[in-house]
C-alpha cells in the first residue's frame, strides 16, 4: 500500500485536505447509520418472518413480491456507474475535463436509471398490498431502502451540478480535481451501502424454499 | 488560487494514473462477475448454511475492493483507512450487541404476539 501515489501531500497538519478528510468522517457517520437501519430490517425480519397482509386481508410473503431480475439489474448499473465515477475523477487528476463530462454525464445517467427502478419497485410493492404502515416489513424495509434512494438522488443532483459547474471554467487545477474525488466519494459509499443491501435485504430471501427467515407460520406464536 | 494548485500534472504522476485506469477497469469486471455469482448461487441446491458464508464473503469482498480502488484507500493516507475501519468496527458492535438483545430464542413469545 502506498501513501506516496497521490500529487503532493496538503498543507495540512494531516497531510490530507480538509475537504476529504471531512467526506471520510461523513462517511464514516453515515456508515454507522445504514449499519442501524440494516440491524433493524434484519432483526425485525428474524422477529416477525410471516410478512405482510394485503388488503384483501390476504397473508403475503415477501419472496413473492421480490423481482430478482430487477434488482439485480439496478445493482449492475450502480456497480457500473461507480466504476464510471472512478473514471471521471482520474480524468479530473489527469486535467482531461472532456472525459471528465462524458463520465459524470454516464453517472447521472446510471444513477437515474437505478432511481427509476426503485420508484418502479416501490409501485409494484404498495399495488400488491406491502405499505410502510401495515407491516413491520414494510417499515423497515421502506425506511432503509427510500434512505438509500434518497442518497442517490442527492449524488445525482451533486453531480449535475458539477456537470454543469464545469462549464464555467472553474473547475480545473488541484481544487477541482478534489472536489470531485470528495463527490466521487460519495457516490462509491452509495455503491457500498447497496452491495450490503443486496445481500443482507434481496438475496437472502431467496435462501431455500421460503427464505433464510421462514414463513413464520408453524410456530410463530406458541 | 495559488498557481501551484494549478500545475499541470507531472510526468510520473499520469503514469500512476494510467496504472490505476487498468486497476479500475479489472476491478469492474470483477465486481460484474461475482455480483453474477452471487445471483447464481442462491438458486443451487446446496445447504444454506454453505450459501450465506460464501454470500457474506463475496458481499465483503466487493465492499472492501470498492473502498479500496474506487475510493482511493488503498492510495491515500491511512489515517483515513483508520477512520472508515473504526467506523465499520462500530458499526458491527451495534449489529452484534442488537442481534444479542433481541435473539428470537430468548425471548418470551408473548411479548411478539
Amino acid at each position: 500500500m502506498s501513501e506516496t501515489a497521490d500529487a503532493h501531500d496538503a498543507p495540512t497538519s494531516t497531510g490530507i485536505d480538509h475537504k476529504k478528510l471531512i467526506m471520510w468522517l461523513f462517511l464514516a457517520s453515515d456508515c454507522m447509520f445504514f449499519g442501524t437501519l440494516i440491524s433493524t430490517h434484519l432483526l425485525y425480519r428474524k422477529l416477525y418472518p410471516s410478512g405482510f397482509t394485503d388488503a384483501e386481508g390476504h397473508q403475503r410473503f415477501i419472496q413473492n413480491l421480490f423481482n430478482i431480475e430487477l434488482t439485480s439489474f439496478s445493482t449492475f448499473i450502480l456497480l457500473m456507474s461507480s466504476f464510471l465515477m472512478a473514471l471521471a475523477v482520474s480524468a479530473m487528476h489527469k486535467g482531461e475535463i472532456k472525459s471528465f463530462r462524458r463520465n459524470v454525464l454516464g453517472v447521472i445517467f446510471f444513477g437515474l436509471i437505478f432511481l427509476g427502478c426503485q420508484v418502479f419497485e416501490f409501485t409494484h410493492f404498495y399495488h400488491q398490498g406491502l405499505t410502510i404502515q401495515n407491516s413491520v416489513l414494510g417499515s423497515t424495509f421502506y425506511v432503509l431502502t427510500g434512505t438509500h434512494g434518497t442518497h442517490v438522488a442527492i449524488g445525482v443532483l451533486w453531480l449535475i451540478l458539477m456537470y454543469f459547474y464545469s462549464f464555467t471554467g472553474k473547475l480545473r487545477g488541484h481544487m477541482g480535481a478534489l472536489d470531485v474525488e470528495v463527490a466521487g466519494l460519495y457516490w462509491h459509499f452509495v455503491d457500498i451501502v447497496w452491495i450490503i443491501i443486496f445481500t443482507a435485504v434481496y438475496l437472502v430471501e431467496y435462501l431455500g424454499p421460503n427464505g433464510i427467515w421462514g414463513t413464520g407460520l408453524p410456530a410463530a406464536i406458541k | 488560487m495559488s498557481s501551484s494548485s494549478e500545475a499541470a500534472p507531472s510526468q510520473e504522476f499520469l503514469i500512476e494514473e494510467t496504472r490505476r485506469y487498468h486497476h479500475f477497469i479489472t476491478l469492474a469486471l470483477w465486481l460484474a462477475v461475482v455480483t453474477g455469482a452471487e445471483i447464481v448461487l442462491i438458486f443451487l441446491p446446496i445447504p444454506m448454511a454453505a450459501v450465506l458464508t460464501v454470500l457474506s464473503l463475496m458481499s465483503a469482498g466487493k465492499f472492501f475492493a470498492v473502498i479500496l480502488w474506487f475510493m482511493h484507500l488503498i492510495y491515500d493516507k491511512r489515517l483515513l483507512l483508520w477512520i472508515f475501519v473504526a467506523a465499520l468496527a462500530l458499526t458491527f458492535a451495534t449489529f452484534s450487541a442488537l442481534l444479542a438483545l433481541f435473539s428470537v430464542d430468548l425471548l418470551d413469545p408473548k411479548w411478539i404476539s
